[in-house]
C-alpha cells in the first residue's frame, strides 16, 4: 500500500502546498470594505449645501407666481434689484406683500380711491407708500446716499394698462419716479 | 480582549456620520429641485415725466443745442401710432392675426434713430389705449428698445401722464 505509507516529509509538503493555495485563495477575494470613510464626502457636501444656501438668500424674488399673478415676458436683459415691490395680481393690490385694495374685474374698488371711479388717487397705496419713502429717505440722509425714488413693480400679464396709470400715478403721488417692472426672461436667452 | 478593547476605542474615537449625511442630502435634493422650478427674473426701467424739475434739473441738463425729439408711442386698439417733434406717422397697424406688429414697429423706430439728429437720442414716452394688458406693454417696450441685431433704440421710456 505505497498510498498510506506515505512519509512524514511527503506529507508537510501536502500541508504546505495546501497552505499555500489557502492563502493564494484569500489573496483573491475581493477585500470587504467594512467601514467607508466619507469624510471627504461629508465636505463637499456641506460646501454644496452652503453654496446652494448662498444663492437662494441672495435670490431677490421672494414673490409666489400662480394663476393671479404671471407676470409678461420680456427680451430685456437688465437683473432685478431689491426695492420697495408693489404687486398688482388680478385681485388686489399688495405693498412689501401687505394686501392694501382690492381690485375686481381689473379695476380697483371705487370706495378705496379719493376721487371716486374715474380718479387716478389710490388712498391706501399712496399712503403706505409715503411711509416707505419717508423711511426710505431717512435711511438716505443717515448714509450719505441719495434717494433714488425706486419701486419694483410686479404685475399680472393681464392688468389694463389704466390700472397700471392709476397704481403709478399713485406711486408718484408718494415720491416714486422710477420704477422697475418686474418681468420673467423670455426663453432662449 | 484585545478585540473588545478595539471596538471600545472605536466606538469613543468615532463620529457617526451617517445620519447627519442624510440630512444634508435631503437638503441638497430640496434645494436643486426648488431651483430647478425658479423663474429666472428681469426687470425695465421705466420713469413718469417730473412736474417739479427745478434748479437740479437744469443742472443736470445743460439746454439742448436742438429741439427734443419727443418720440411718443401709443398703443390703440387698430395699432401703434408713433409720433415725435416732426409730426405722426402713419399707423402701425396690427397683423392680420390681430397681434401687434411689433416687428414693423421697430423697423419704423430704427429709421427714426438712423437719422443723424437722433442718433444719440435714447428717451421715448410711451402711451396706451386703457384697456391695453400689461402683456402688450411690456412687448411694445421690448420692440421700442432694441432691435433684433441688438442695436439698442430708445431705453429710456417715461410712461405718459395721460391715457389715450
Amino acid at each position: 500500500m505505497p498510498g498510506h505509507a506515505e512519509s512524514p516529509q511527503v506529507i508537510s509538503r501536502l500541508e504546505g502546498k495546501k497552505a499555500i493555495r489557502s492563502y493564494a485563495r484569500k489573496l483573491d477575494e475581493p477585500e470587504v470594505i467594512k467601514d467607508l470613510n466619507i469624510t471627504p464626502m461629508m465636505d463637499m457636501m456641506t460646501i454644496i449645501l452652503v453654496f446652494l444656501l448662498k444663492s437662494f438668500a441672495s435670490s431677490t424674488s421672494n414673490l409666489t407666481f400662480d394663476s393671479n399673478l404671471s407676470p409678461p415676458k420680456s427680451t430685456t436683459l437688465l437683473k432685478p434689484k431689491l426695492a420697495v415691490s408693489v404687486v398688482v395680481t388680478k385681485k388686489v393690490i399688495l405693498v412689501e406683500g401687505d394686501a392694501i385694495a382690492p381690485i375686481n374685474v381689473g379695476k380697483v374698488d371705487p370706495t378705496v380711491k379719493r376721487d371716486g371711479e374715474n380718479g387716478y388717487y389710490i388712498t391706501p397705496l399712496v399712503e403706505i407708500l409715503e411711509k416707505h419713502a419717508k423711511r426710505e429717505k431717512k435711511v438716505a440722509d443717515l448714509t450719505g446716499q441719495k434717494f433714488e425714488a425706486q419701486l419694483m413693480i410686479v404685475a399680472d400679464q393681464t392688468t389694463p394698462y389704466r390700472l397700471l396709470t392709476e397704481v403709478i400715478y399713485s406711486c408718484g403721488q408718494a415720491g416714486y419716479a422710477n420704477y422697475r417692472l418686474l418681468v420673467l426672461k423670455a426663453k432662449g436667452d | 480582549m484585545r478585540d473588545h478593547v478595539e471596538e471600545i476605542e472605536e466606538e469613543a474615537g468615532e463620529l457617526n456620520l451617517v445620519p447627519y449625511m442624510d440630512i444634508v442630502t435631503n437638503i441638497i435634493i430640496f434645494l436643486l429641485a426648488s431651483m430647478i422650478n425658479q423663474v429666472s427674473l428681469a426687470n425695465i426701467n421705466v420713469s413718469v415725466p417730473s412736474i417739479s424739475g427745478g434748479g437740479a434739473s437744469a443742472e443736470d441738463n445743460p439746454p439742448p443745442d436742438k429741439p427734443p425729439l419727443n418720440l411718443t408711442v401709443s398703443v390703440g386698439a387698430s395699432g401703434f401710432t408713433v409720433a415725435a417733434s416732426g409730426g405722426v406717422l402713419p399707423i402701425v397697424t396690427k397683423l392680420p392675426n390681430g397681434q401687434y406688429d411689433y416687428k414693423s414697429l421697430t423697423t419704423k423706430l430704427k429709421e427714426i434713430k438712423s437719422a443723424p439728429d437722433n442718433a444719440t437720442e435714447t428717451k421715448a414716452n410711451f402711451s396706451a389705449d386703457a384697456n391695453i394688458p400689461y402683456d402688450v406693454v411690456v412687448a411694445t417696450l421690448d420692440a421700442m428698445r432694441i432691435t433684433d441685431e441688438g442695436k439698442i433704440l430708445f431705453p429710456d421710456i417715461s410712461f405718459a401722464a395721460g391715457i389715450l
